[in-house]
């Protein structure tokens, strides 16, 4: 940094990705309360732990190899061309934004002079990575195993989100550019593939005990600490406007960028590089937010549990195009999304004998899902890049933005890198009798033996005084 | 190699970026990253498997935790 204007760019970009982390930690602060609120007094502190250590074990393994899939995966490898290369190949050569800078032994990976962007982006990123994973860890709480709920949350956190974000939302991926998919808030990219998954493991871990009679028909086990739930679902929402902000680049130059001879255009940017703004964006997210509480509240009859979710659920339905929508549209938008949530959740759980604890698959998988159908029509026509239009990429061009496409996206996102991986590694697990928590540890309860000891400790001091 | 004087650091004709110690040994410690997260799972799934046994021998019932509920 050798001006004062590039450096003053550099340092603001370094800070805002840097508050934008800070805000999104509070989406797992929440996603903690959340579950441990929904779960039972008997499994509250291993609840709690499940999804606290997927903290560490998602960072550390998005360090070691999540980041440089992101970098290295654009191109599928051999569905298109890189824009950078023009070869179809992982991108691990010299290229601009090549993964070889993102290995973990690259010294771009720590404190470098040289570059003050790569670590904050990683961070932003690795944020995107916890949600995945946490998403899966409230359906599946108070029976799964803490061993086998980690390696699931490395698989979903730094394995094939990371995929699915390389193939639909670098600015480099396939999926733009032969299916004209757009995503600018990660509908289907996070939330999609996460209830995926989160259905996929569902399938093969069975309901908690109880939850169905022996005719079969479910039974609620509603809330435990509804306060806690209340709190950790506000938190969710500050921490996902900040996930909005970090899904932008605040500040770039596109005249340059897109081959534009002798035009300068500085604009905020989603993460496809197409222009929006951080102003326009907030009025969607609180839009869509209203939207989702408003029609939540009316299907659910206002049941609290279901209101609150229903706000995410309309915010995830809205995100795929809340960089472009009139705010009306994200409320209506958000509102449709909310219906098809509630309803194909109870109709699954009754169908398909599936125990959603929190219904994470309906909020986030099945919202998402429509969320991105709902974008291909509504943002029918618009390009999907603004590469198309520069000297970047040379060969065919970018798809537009079509129904059809973001249908064949959705599918990707739900089924093909959500649903199937997460029940063939479920299936691999309660293959190894470790998927599971045994039956009369569930039923006693996950803590017994932490409580047992806190009742012993309190004796001890009780006769001591 | 360290960095041993900032002056001359940055009065260099090319800065070098990498500030940290031990530049050039970042195999090493990718190596060490790995052998610490594999390692903890097994360790954690170790102590995880017997913690389970341990309670399906004793076979307290369903009602039995709350005798153990403590408030105060």
């Amino acid at each position: 940094m050798t001006d004062q204007l590039g450096a003053l760019t550099t340092i603001f970009t370094e800070f805002y990705y840097w508050i934008t982390v800070v805000l999104m930690f509070l989406i797992h602060v929440g996603f903690c309360m959340y579950e441990v609120g929904a779960s039972r007094y008997k499994h509250h502190q291993h609840t709690l732990m499940k999804n606290t250590m997927l903290i560490p074990l998602v960072t550390v393994t998005w360090f070691l190899f999540g980041w440089w899939i992101y970098w290295a995966f654009p191109t599928g490898p051999g569905l298109a061309p890189s824009i950078m290369n023009e070869s179809a190949a992982l991108i691990t050569d010299e290229s601009a934004f090549s993964a070889k800078w993102y290995l973990p032994n690259s010294d771009l990976m720590a404190v470098n002079l040289g570059d003050h962007i790569s670590g904050v982006f990683w961070a932003a990123f690795l944020l995107f990575s916890w949600t995945a994973a946490s998403i899966v860890s409230g359906a599946v709480i108070e029976r799964i195993t803490t061993f086998a709920f980690g390696i699931l949350a490395i698989a979903i956190g730094s394995v094939f989100w990371t995929i699915d974000a390389a193939w639909g939302w670098h600015f480099d991926g396939w999926m733009l550019k032969l299916l004209g998919y757009h995503d600018a808030y990660a509908s289907g990219v996070i939330h999609a593939i996460a209830g995926g998954f989160a259905l996929g493991i569902l399938a093969v871990l069975g309901p908690r005990i109880g939850k169905f009679s022996s005719s079969g028909v479910p039974r609620n086990i509603g809330p435990r600490n509804p306060w806690l739930v209340t709190i950790g679902l506000f938190l969710i929402y500050t921490g996902f406007w900040g996930f909005y902000a970090a899904c932008n680049i605040p500040i770039f130059n596109l005249g340059p960028e897109y081959g534009m001879e002798g035009v300068t255009y500085w604009t905020a940017t989603n993460i496809y590089v197409t222009p929006t703004t951080l102003s326009g964006i907030t009025m969607n997210f609180l839009m869509s937010l209203s939207g989702g509480l408003l029609a939540g509240y009316v299907i659910a009859k206002g049941d609290p549990f279901w209101t609150y979710s229903s706000g995410l659920a309309g915010i995830i339905c809205a995100s795929a195009g809340n960089d472009l929508y009139h705010p009306i549209q994200a409320m209506i938008i958000a509102m449709i999304g909310v219906v098809i949530a509630y309803k194909l959740h109870y109709w699954v759980e009754r169908k398909f004998k599936i125990d959603d604890a929190v219904g994470a698959v309906a909020v986030h998988g099945y919202a998402g899902f429509a969320g991105l159908v709902i974008c291909g029509f509504v943002l029918n026509g618009y390009p999907s890049s603004g590469y198309s239009v520069g000297a970047m990429w040379d060969g065919t061009t970018y798809a537009a933005i079509n129904p059809l496409g973001m249908f064949i996206g959705a599918l990707i996102m739900f089924v093909v890198l959500g649903f199937i991986p997460g029940w063939i590694i479920a299936k691999v697990l309660h293959g190894m009798g470790r998927l599971r928590i045994p039956r009369e540890v569930e039923l006693a309860g996950l803590d017994f033996d932490i409580m047992e000891a806190a009742k012993d400790d309190e004796k001890t001091v009780a006769s001591s005084s | 190699m360290a960095v041993t004087n900032w002056i001359d650091h940055l009065s260099a004709k090319e800065v070098a970026g990498a500030v940290y110690p031990g530049v050039g040994t970042e195999g090493v410690l990718v190596l060490i990253a790995v052998v610490i997260w594999i390692g903890w799972h097994a360790i954690t799934a170790k102590q995880e498997e017997d913690e389970l046994k341990k309670l399906v021998k004793r076979r307290p019932s369903s009602n039995a935790w709350k005798s153990n509920v403590t408030d105060g």
